[in-house]
């Protein structure tokens, strides 16, 4: 009996995980075709209909998938497959409104900051074997980038996992759930509200370098690089990167709502059952969408890209002293409180 | 250490080219080694072609040896024929003519800011500033009948007046730029990414400029005060009181670098503005033209003799015409050298020693027209013999071309 | 720096240069509704003094390098440098045009690109559209003609070694072609 109901439990796991990995795509793409749109509009033009980033993908699954003569050929497709299966995996990993996440107990916050990494790995390694010297220039440039952004991140969900951890000492800290059930504003005094936001821009800056949005998309620089890691890639392995990409921009942004902003309003209406939770759901892409255009939309049509020098010198100086400075100051607050 | 250095070509068909041009780069890690030009992708042999044809033919070549600087080679190249067969412009067309130079020189700066913004990837900019661009391209179909390649310029005058009822349809675009400008300087001059990526980026010195002999804005930024409409004043400029722009003239210093080259080209704006306002205020009435029939034009043309330049400051820098007449049809000489191509040299020094992602901006910092500095030879390449095809062979190719495409 | 009047910069160069100096010619334009004028020169000198000129051009103010004009005229091929000097200030720039005429049977000249390195692009579209061989130029690949460009054809040299003109009248001034269309015509 028991081993039927793990089954089954195993079964429903399955079908979940299907379920999100679907939605987090459809989602991921018309986010992305709002972005577009929403970015044309500020620069003064039409832009595309919403639904163009489908429109591509569709388009790109019936092209012809070209491999470079130099190019490893197995490593050069998979790595685009490795992209999108890492970035997918972490959608399991992530709350929706009061909905505890789909692997929730099989693993955490610390987890997930390892599988974002694994799809710019995947680039990189595709980009090294492409065998194209924009490419290669292209991968070299993800990897400093990669380092460059690792210190702020760890330092933000550092910070907000040992506040929680003084506050909460039998609770595991780490773990998305209780990240998300315990927002960080209702638990610090006005220093550490202030160190908060400074978190909060730490991450906000750490978004558009883990999705290699402008200013800080020296790996993929058209006008330098001609599209860096991806110039060789076509076809169905430009589709999958083009899926990773919509789905990193849902898993990033879920990761900041869930950090700093995991409220939900179904029970300010008094709602329960089935309509709370298509409110929350609801409610919940509302907030991605707000932290989205601030993320990425707005502030990549407000500023010109930045080198690869520069890009480090951010996230290294003063990126890295903004996180650090909110962490001290939540350190400040729990310790003089 | 050894230095293992990779290379990277850039062009001829690159995002940050807008023509084909080739480079080809020595890398050290993201650093610049060494650098190797080699231009003539475009070439089509204007001058050959220009050498058969009569001068009038010849204006309307010239304005398309390059779609930006439509009125740049036909104004210089006028200039050359007019001194080398002593024709004398009357007032008034010198004044149109300088009318047409100064829009052109706007149209072709607020282009370069959105490139510019382009290759820095700040798309906003690129759209925003084509966008007012659009006002001034619909002022020049307005006073001549097309965005580009105006075909105003006729040698001894202009095709075109610009009637009395005209007038307020100039101000007003002038009054249009004159309300936008502080917006391009706010985003170019204020804006700070975009000032740590072109601040002491692509610097060329002041010694190097001069010895490179580098034109336009390209030297202004360098802090040499040469400018053909200042130096040498032909036409309506004569009158006009134009002084060339240096970068010290809004900061107080010259770098020489392609933040010194946006100031020059924003300043080179507003100028334009004071120069066309004040041909509208002095411009006096009579004839546009010299000789209005063209046959006896020509026929006079036919029996001149004589050579002369012609000299006008384009948006780019000093386009150079030279043609000699010697009492025939065509034109013994016509040579024609845009600003690009003495700028070509300049690349080298500002390119070395900078990092990728500095060479879309470097490169169009100079402000290439690369179709004009080019000026068809095609070759046979099977049975390792290379020789210059002939029209019939030509001709034959593209039936095969059709047949193959269309059977 | 001094300003010297044109009239002035004639009579030096013809006192440096006593003899070679062949043809020499000041023209004063004039423009605008105040017609003010400016001035241009036109210099003719003897190949032997030719690199002595320019050396002493640089002398009297580095001049600004424009292009070299090239006109085949049958027996000689004559070189235009235009120049300008005195830019800067409004009105007293002078344009100098320096021409010399090299011999067919031997067409060398000294490189100036020691002088006025700038100078280079333009002497090396010379040496692949006329023909000329630039003495002390490095050797470098072709600017405007594709690198594998048939040898010994000059395209803008008007005799048997340019191409073939398409004139309206599709008269043959080039030699080469005119062989050619018969080897198409036996072909066929």
């Amino acid at each position: 009996m028991t081993t039927l109901l793990s089954l089954f439990g195993i079964l429903l796991k399955i079908l979940g995980a299907i379920i999100i990995a679907f939605l987090g795509v459809v989602i991921g793409l018309y986010y992305k075709g709002i972005d577009r749109k929403i970015a044309a509009r500020m620069q003064a033009r039409v832009g595309p209909p919403i639904r163009q980033p489908f429109m591509d993908f569709f388009k790109l699954m019936i092209k012809e998938n070209i491999v470079p003569q130099n190019a490893v050929s197995w490593i050069f497709n998979g790595a685009p497959i490795m992209a999108l299966v890492s970035s997918i995996t972490i959608l399991f990993y992530l709350p929706v409104g009061n909905i505890p996440p789909l692997l929730s107990g099989y693993g955490d916050i610390v987890l997930i900051i390892y599988l974002l990494t694994l799809p710019a790995i995947g680039m990189v390694v595709g980009g090294f074997s492409s065998g194209s010297p924009y490419a290669n220039v292209g991968a070299q440039r993800e990897m400093v980038m990669m380092m460059s952004y690792e210190l702020p991140l760890v330092t933000v969900v550092v910070a907000l996992g040992w506040k929680l951890s003084q506050v909460y000492p039998h609770l595991n800290v780490f773990s998305l759930a209780v990240l998300n059930a315990h927002p960080i504003w209702g638990l610090v005094g006005p220093l550490g509200f202030i160190g908060a936001i400074l978190l909060f821009i730490t991450l906000a800056a750490v978004t558009p370098g883990e999705l290699s949005k402008v200013p800080f998309d020296a790996p993929e620089a058209e006008t330098e690089l001609a599209g860096g890691i991806l110039v060789e890639y076509s076809g169905r392995n430009l589709a999958l990167f083009g899926l990773t990409d919509a789905v990193k921009t849902i898993v990033m942004i879920s990761l900041t709502v869930t950090l700093f902003f995991p409220y939900n309003i179904s029970h300010l209406l008094a709602l329960s059952g089935v309509l709370a939770f298509i409110v929350d759901v609801l409610f919940f892409l509302v907030k991605v969408f707000l932290v989205m255009f601030i993320e990425v939309t707005f502030i990549r049509v407000a500023v010109a890209r930045l080198k690869i020098d520069q890009v480090s010198f951010a996230y290294w100086i003063p990126v890295s002293i903004i996180g650090l400075l909110g962490l001290i100051l939540i350190v400040l607050d729990t310790n003089i409180v | 250490m050894n230095k293992k250095t990779y290379s990277i070509p850039i062009g001829p068909v690159h995002p940050s080219l807008e023509e084909p041009m080739t480079f080809n780069f020595e890398i050290y890690g993201e650093r610049i080694e060494k650098v190797n030009l080699a231009p003539g992708d475009n070439h089509r042999g204007i001058e050959f072609m220009g050498r058969q044809r009569n001068p009038i033919q010849i204006i309307y070549l010239a304005e398309r040896i390059c779609g930006i600087c439509s009125a740049s080679h036909p104004f210089a190249f006028c200039q050359a024929v007019e001194n080398a067969a002593g024709i004398e412009v009357p007032e008034r067309g010198q004044y149109i003519r300088v009318i047409i130079a100064e829009l052109e020189r706007i149209h072709s700066h607020i282009l370069w800011a959105g490139i510019a913004g382009h290759e820095l990837g700040f798309d906003s900019v690129l759209y925003i500033s084509w966008r007012a661009r659009e006002e001034v391209l619909d002022l020049l179909e307005y006073l001549t009948g097309n965005r580009i390649n105006y075909g105003i310029f006729m040698i001894g005058g202009v095709r075109r007046d610009i009637s009395e009822e005209q007038i307020p349809r100039i101000r007003k675009t002038l009054e249009y730029y004159k309300d936008i400008y502080g917006k391009l300087e706010d985003i170019f001059l204020k804006d700070p990414t975009i000032a740590l990526r072109t601040k002491n980026v692509g610097v060329l010195t002041k010694e190097e400029a001069l010895n490179l002999c580098a034109v336009g804005p390209t030297t202004r930024a360098s802090g040499i005060k040469k400018d053909v409409r200042q130096d040498q004043p032909y036409s309506a400029y004569a009158d006009l009181d134009v002084k060339a722009i240096t970068p010290d003239v809004l900061t107080g210093e010259v770098n020489g670098d392609v933040y010194d080259r946006i100031i020059v080209r924003l300043l080179e704006v507003v100028q334009s503005i004071q120069i066309i306002e004040q041909c509208l205020e002095n411009i006096p009435s009579g004839d546009i033209i010299a000789e209005k029939k063209l046959v006896k034009l020509l026929n006079q043309l036919k029996k001149a003799k004589g050579e002369g330049i012609g000299r006008h400051e384009a948006p780019r820098g000093e386009v150079f015409h030279y043609v000699k007449l010697a009492e025939a049809e065509v034109p013994e000489v016509w040579k024609a050298r845009a600003p690009t191509y003495n700028n070509l040299m300049p690349w080298a020094p500002m390119l070395l020693g900078e990092q990728i992602a500095d060479i879309p901006i470097v490169i169009a910092s100079i402000d290439p027209c690369i179709a004009c500095m080019d000026r068809v030879t095609i070759l046979n390449k099977a049975n390792g013999q290379k020789e210059v095809l002939t029209k019939k062979d030509l001709h034959d190719l593209s039936v095969q071309k059709t047949r193959r495409i269309a059977p | 720096m001094e300003y010297i009047k044109p009239e002035k910069i004639i009579e030096l160069f013809k006192e440096k240069f006593n003899g070679s100096v062949t043809n020499n010619k000041i023209e004063t334009k004039t423009a605008g509704l105040k017609k003010n004028s400016y001035s241009l020169i036109w210099l003719e000198i003897e190949l032997k003094d030719f690199k002595e000129a320019v050396k002493f051009l640089c002398t009297i103010q580095f001049p600004h390098f424009a292009i070299i004009s090239d006109n085949d005229t049958g027996e000689e091929i004559k070189l235009t440098y235009h120049f300008s000097i005195y830019y800067g200030e409004r009105f007293k720039e002078i344009s100098l045009n320096l021409a010399t005429s090299l011999p067919k049977n031997n067409l060398k000249i000294p490189s100036i690109t020691d002088l006025i390195p700038g100078a280079q692009t333009s002497e090396r579209e010379i040496k692949e559209m006329m023909g000329v061989t630039f003495e002390e130029l490095p050797d470098l690949p072709n600017v405007f003609l594709p690198i594998d460009f048939t040898k010994g054809v000059y395209p803008l040299r008007k005799d048997e070694k340019g191409v073939y003109p398409l004139s309206k009248n599709g008269k043959h001034i080039g030699g080469n072609i005119t062989d050619k269309e018969e080897e198409v015509k036996k072909v066929e």
